[in-house]
């Protein structure tokens, strides 16, 4: 079973279906009778909500139902809390879910007031032109701070106040560290709130069959089990009468896990009550409200340095902003919380962080899922440090890295999957030493740059380093079949958005199998073909599927030595799995294909021994005890204009350790994609808002999302330290390259103008740095 | 994002588009490429009771010589401009201004005269005629004018164009001996809205002294505005670095820009004056060198 | 948003105060309006269609409440205007003093926007709220001068 296929670069299976044409996404589903949805969504950011006039509406030809808050009846209720507070003491948590439909009350620019039905999205949208609503304004809760002073308004009027959430989380002990210090770096940071800008929006399709009493709901979800679970509960049914089928998407990055918006919650029950499907495809403008966002806190941090920049300890106090309703909990805090400590020896840190509710919408992790905020605190942190102590910034990181004997290294506090920090495995001072080399930092920052500068231009690097917490439980599951053609499927409940899960998972089957990754098939995300799951978020899909995926397989195989030794009358380690086929090691002659085994394995007359499980069949589970943390470092090289503020990017370097690399072209896909969300976060993407409450730029006109024009190619490199909390070594990779960019890209940015501003917030559009310029020259 | 309902008339000539446009005054609105219309209708912000489409109108497209300098249907995609030898040899600043605009897919459909009778503040083309001096044709039922491009767009998205008039055609005059042009902008991606774009042709007499110097801005003021300030500035004077880093910063004067969400006014007055000041510099060195 | 400036008048306070508070002159001179009616001593209300460009006028009902009124010197509008595209509130504070022979004008609105003109029109809302504020006081002065002579 020598591994073929494992780290092989094969081309992603998927991609002849996805470039020509011939995948099936949510919008491509058409059914006879199909009725189409639109949404009326809120103009206001806050205010009371005295009525919603749909008379109109309901009269306009074409129109097949209206309903508002008040018709919905008893299925109007607050959607679930999907992820309950961690065991951390003394810790606050006010829950606030969102509703289907608001009633009472509007608390964010675009949430849903009523819900049109109609013969199609043009006559739909008509409607909604037809509703008068009235709306009395109250002032917009926006500013983290000033939302928790007195008098301020309050976005849940139940909770008094819009405190959502307080936690702290220590190790060792600050106050003595600070004591002791030799220079204390202290600074305010702020982060500001981006787009997820998946290149589908959601949309949900939904058809209920009468007589066969089964409700089919095909949704652009992350996580179409919990879906499925969640939907049979609110609707009455088994959970076998729903099937939920998240076909292709496009593109996820967390927004689209099982969140049971108001859409998802109501399409399907549209659906039984008119006994016709109903469609309804998010639109841009939609989606800039509707789905959920990420990224506003502001952290003020506490860095004590030794004289030669040993890390005495952390202290950060910061506010996430989790808009209107926090029904995803705390991952996003705890997230920033932990990843903070990178991959350094901290001995003492105080953390404590306090949510806020405010009048944007909702907040729920977004690809690094509150991760970067702590890299970007301890990596701008250390280069004050570095810069105050007259020291290398590569060399304030070597001095801190964690030694490779360091692990399991127990950080002493809680992650977000409520299991203790604890790294299980990672070569921190390698990675760096690979980025340095291939950067060529000594040469860059000794002769280049000096050249460069002389001749009038303003290069600088930026070189950081960070962890990600990835693979986090509880499970995932997956059956492997082998089917008489010759064809072996696989499938598993986690969704696909563009991973390549359909070419890792052949890869993780080839090998034990011993055929062509071609000739597997992998089914994702269709709860009929697979019912047990959570879903594809934290970067686990290719860590907690990929082993239950491989351990079926191995299962499988074993099914197939037993009756292979049984057919070809051959001990079973002298059979060799090969091409398709089995055959007796040195007697090619004596062989059987895995598809006329398949046939054997399923007899249709006679008896069986006792116990006989028919066909090459298995289902197997993988749960991990806790996550595991995969590490990086990135590199850049940029130019600054310092008359138009222009940024430009001319070398971007990753050196990534995911552990074992089941697919390098897939690996690099994702870390090529993630720096270019980086990259985004850094210069272009800011949802910016009026004071009102109001989006400025609900348009890709506005709202900058970097293109391939603007993103480099980036240089990649791999460290490979497998994870021992898992049989393949794997760790997770989907959020990395985002997470790091912002760090990077603002220590090369202050390198370039030669320190004369600070870089302390993101994202950094050259108008703010013409601005910083300025104040750096006043 | 549906457009609202309206109805759509497709005429075959020049003549038929302009009877319907005089048939249904301010409720139609012709339709060139549709790279502005379509959005702002999708968004249900243009909601035109008809749409008269002039893609199926033969005429209007086409780049030809006029009087030594050029004319273009309006009609004419960008990027058959952009692709057009032709075009690149009579007016250069035309050809080097085409590749900022937009995306080669938007050029695709975009047209010159959708984008000119459009008059959006930060679109390149309205600061290329008014720098150029181009002459913009206007037909109406038994009838045609010439506008001068300058006193074509009147103010934020407004031009001289009159309920039943149709932008047919722009002629760019030949460009004169010893003539230097350059186009700059910055934008934040390729091909988003300039925050600030500069036009710019330049005339050397014979002792290589500025004969002539015509600026035009975007996305500083209602349309495109030319800088008659660095013109002042520059007249008879030998092109110098300090000479025209000096009438750059005069600029100042000509511009009144926004401030949004991606520039505030100061911001934008920066890049006027930068921008005006490598413009020029490019400009007179090309000047110099024919 | 906020909009200011000054403007000076040829005509005394008293004569651009009453044109200012002037139904039939708020109709005339503030751009789009397409009717205003006074309501009450202190409150105004109409209906505008602003349109720029190929963006079809939009209609706002318009609500204009007076507050602080100090004639000939200083009165503060409470407007609210709500429509299909959008709405837009604030206030507008207006100061007159003399001038020799003229009145100067101050004026200071803070305006916010909101719905579909905010969320995809934030380009435009500098550029249209100086050009309606020219428009509408060029209009006005014209206005003051016709009654002035008339």
């Amino acid at each position: 079973m020598s591994p073929r296929w494992l780290g092989e670069r094969v081309p992603r299976l998927e991609d002849t279906k996805l470039l020509t044409g011939r995948a099936l996404f949510t919008d491509d589903v058409d059914l006879p009778g199909m009725l189409h949805a639109a949404f009326l969504r809120s103009d206001e950011a806050h205010g009371v909500l005295r009525g919603v006039d749909v008379a109109a509406a309901r009269a306009r030809p074409g129109v097949v139902a209206v309903w508002t808050a008040a018709d919905l009846g008893d299925y109007w209720k607050p959607g679930p809390l999907l992820v309950p507070p961690p065991p951390i003491a003394g810790i606050v948590f006010n829950a606030a879910t969102q509703v289907p439909l608001a009633r009472e009350k509007v608390r964010h620019v675009g949430e849903p007031l009523a819900l049109v039905v109609a013969e199609s999205r043009y006559l739909a949208e008509d409607a909604l032109d037809d509703i008068v609503v009235d709306i009395e304004p109250l002032p917009a809760v926006m500013d983290l701070e000033a939302a928790l002073a007195p008098g301020a308004a309050v976005v849940h009027d139940e909770l008094g106040g819009n405190l959502a959430a307080r936690a702290r989380q220590t190790k060792g002990d600050w106050a003595a560290a600070r004591a002791r210090a030799h220079a204390v770096i202290a600074r305010r940071f702020r982060y500001d709130r981006g787009a997820a800008a998946a290149i589908e929006n959601r949309g949900v399709v939904a058809a209920w069959d009468a007589r066969s009493e089964e409700l089919t709901v095909w949704d652009t979800t992350q996580a179409p089990i919990p879906i499925r679970n969640g939907l049979a509960g609110m609707l009455g049914l088994g959970q076998s009468q729903v099937r939920v089928v998240a076909p292709f998407i496009g593109g996820g990055f967390g927004p689209k896990i099982m969140m049971f918006y108001p859409e998802e919650v109501l399409i399907p029950w549209a659906a039984m009550r008119l006994g016709r499907p109903v469609k309804w495809i998010e639109d841009r403008r939609e989606n800039f409200y509707a789905t959920t966002q990420e990224r506003l806190q502001i952290h003020d941090a506490e860095l004590a340095v030794a004289k030669d920049g040993t890390i005495l300890g952390v202290r950060d106090r910061f506010l996430s902003d989790t808009g209107a309703y926090d029904p995803y909990g705390l991952t996003i805090p705890i997230n920033s919380q932990c990843t903070l400590l990178g991959p350094y020896a901290v001995p003492n840190y105080d953390s404590e962080f306090t949510v806020v509710f405010t009048n944007r919408p909702i907040v729920t992790p977004v690809r690094g899922a509150g991760r970067q905020h702590g890299v970007f605190v301890m990596e701008r942190l250390l280069d004050l440090a570095a810069r105050e102590l007259g020291m290398d910034r590569v060399e304030i990181r070597r001095r801190n890295f964690l030694p490779p004997d360091a692990f399991p290294h127990d950080h002493q506090i809680l992650f977000q999957d409520f299991r203790p920090l604890v790294y299980d495995s990672g070569r921190y001072a390698e990675a760096m030493d690979q980025a340095v080399a291939a950067i060529d930092y000594e040469r860059f920052v000794r002769v280049e740059q000096p050249k460069l500068r002389a001749a009038g231009r303003r290069v600088g690097l930026g070189i950081v380093s960070y962890i990600e917490g990835t693979g986090i439980g509880p499970y995932e599951g997956a059956r492997v079949t082998i089917e008489p053609s010759g064809t072996v499927r696989v499938a598993t409940g986690v969704g696909t958005q563009g991973q390549g899960h359909f070419t890792t998972f052949a890869q993780l089957v080839s090998d034990v199998l011993g055929m062509d990754p071609s000739k597997v098939q992998v089914i994702t995300g269709d709860t009929r073909e697979f019912g047990w799951g959570t879903g594809t978020f934290a970067s686990r899909g290719a860590v907690v599927a990929g082993n239950a995926v491989h351990e079926a397989a191995i299962r499988v195989r074993k099914k197939v030595l037993a009756l292979a030794g049984a057919v070809l009358d051959a001990k079973e380690d002298a059979l060799v799995l090969e091409c398709g086929s089995v055959h007796v090691k040195g007697a090619p002659e004596r062989a059987i294909r895995l598809g006329d085994l398949a046939v054997k394995a399923n007899p249709l007359r006679g008896g069986v021994t006792p116990g006989t499980e028919p066909g090459l069949e298995a289902t197997a589970y993988f749960g991990p005890d806790r996550g595991n943390a995969a590490n990086g470092v990135h590199a850049l090289i940029v130019e600054v204009d310092a008359e138009t503020c222009e940024v430009r990017i001319l070398r971007y370097v990753v050196v990534h350790d995911c552990g074992t690399v089941i697919n390098p072209t897939v690996v690099e896909g994702q870390v090529q994609g993630g720096v270019a969300m980086g990259i985004g976060n850094a210069f272009y993407e800011q949802l910016v808002w009026g004071e009102n409450g109001q989006l400025m730029n609900a348009s890709f006109m506005d709202y900058l999302l970097p293109t391939a024009l603007d993103v480099p190619a980036v240089e990649m490199r791999h460290t490979v330290t497998p994870s021992p909390l898992n049989p393949l070594g794997a760790k997770g990779v989907g959020e990395a390259g985002a997470i790091p960019a912002a760090a990077a890209f603002a220590q090369a940015v202050e390198d370039a103008l030669q320190g004369g501003i600070e870089v302390l917030e993101m994202p950094l559009s050259p108008n703010r740095l013409f601005e910083l310029m300025q104040d750096g020259a006043a | 994002m549906k457009p609202a309902a309206f109805e759509y008339l497709r005429p075959g000539s020049v003549d038929e588009a302009l009877e319907l446009l005089e048939r249904h005054g301010a409720d139609a609105k012709p339709l060139a490429g549709g790279q502005s219309l379509v959005p702002a209708m999708n968004f249900r912000l243009a909601q035109p009771a008809v749409l008269v489409d002039l893609n199926g109108v033969a005429d209007l497209a086409g780049i030809a010589a006029a009087d030594g300098g050029l004319r273009i249907g309006a009609m004419t995609r960008q990027r058959a401009v952009e692709r057009s030898a032709f075009a690149a040899e009579r007016a250069p600043l035309l050809a080097e201004t085409l590749p900022f605009i937009a995306h080669p897919q938007i050029r695709n459909r975009g047209t010159v005269g959708g984008s000119l009778a459009h008059a959006d503040p930060a679109a390149e083309l309205p600061a290329v005629m008014v720098a150029a001096q181009a002459r913009l044709l206007l037909r109406r039922r038994g009838g045609e004018r010439r506008v001068e491009a300058e006193r074509f767009f009147t103010g934020l998205f407004a031009t001289a164009l009159e309920p039943g008039e149709l932008l047919t055609a722009v002629e760019l005059p030949a460009m004169a001996p010893r003539t230097g042009w350059a186009f700059a902008e910055v934008s934040r991606r390729h091909g988003d809205y300039a925050l600030v774009g500069v036009a710019c042709l330049v005339t050397l007499d014979g002792r290589g002294r500025c004969a002539s110097a015509r600026v035009a801005l975007l996305s500083v003021g209602e349309g495109p505005v030319l800088a008659p300030s660095v013109a002042a500035a520059l007249a008879g004077a030998a092109p110098t670095p300090e000479a025209v880093r000096a009438a750059a910063e005069e600029v100042d004067a000509d511009v009144d820009p926004p401030s949004d969400i991606h520039a505030s006014a100061a911001y934008r007055r920066r890049l006027a004056r930068v921008l005006t000041r490598r413009a020029l510099t490019r400009a007179f060195d090309r000047a110099a060198s024919r | 948003m906020i909009v200011e400036g000054d403007y000076t008048f040829a005509g005394t306070r008293e004569a651009v105060w009453e044109a200012l508070l002037d139904p039939e002159v708020i109709a005339h001179t503030m751009p789009g309006t397409q009717e205003m009616v006074r309501v009450a001593p202190d409150r105004y209300e109409g209906r505008m269609r602003v349109g720029v460009g190929a963006i079809t006028a939009a209609e706002f009902q318009l609500a204009v409440q007076l507050v602080d009124v100090v004639p000939p010197e200083r009165y503060t509008m409470e407007i609210d205007g709500r429509g299909r595209f959008g709405f837009t509130r604030g206030t507008a504070t207006v100061n007159l003093s003399p001038d020799g022979a003229g009145t100067v004008m101050r004026f200071r609105a803070d305006m916010q926007v909101g719905g579909k003109i905010a969320a995809v029109g934030q380009r435009l809302l500098d550029s249209v709220s100086k050009m309606m504020t020219k428009q509408g006081l060029e209009a006005l002065a014209a206005e003051v001068k016709r009654r002035l002579a008339g």
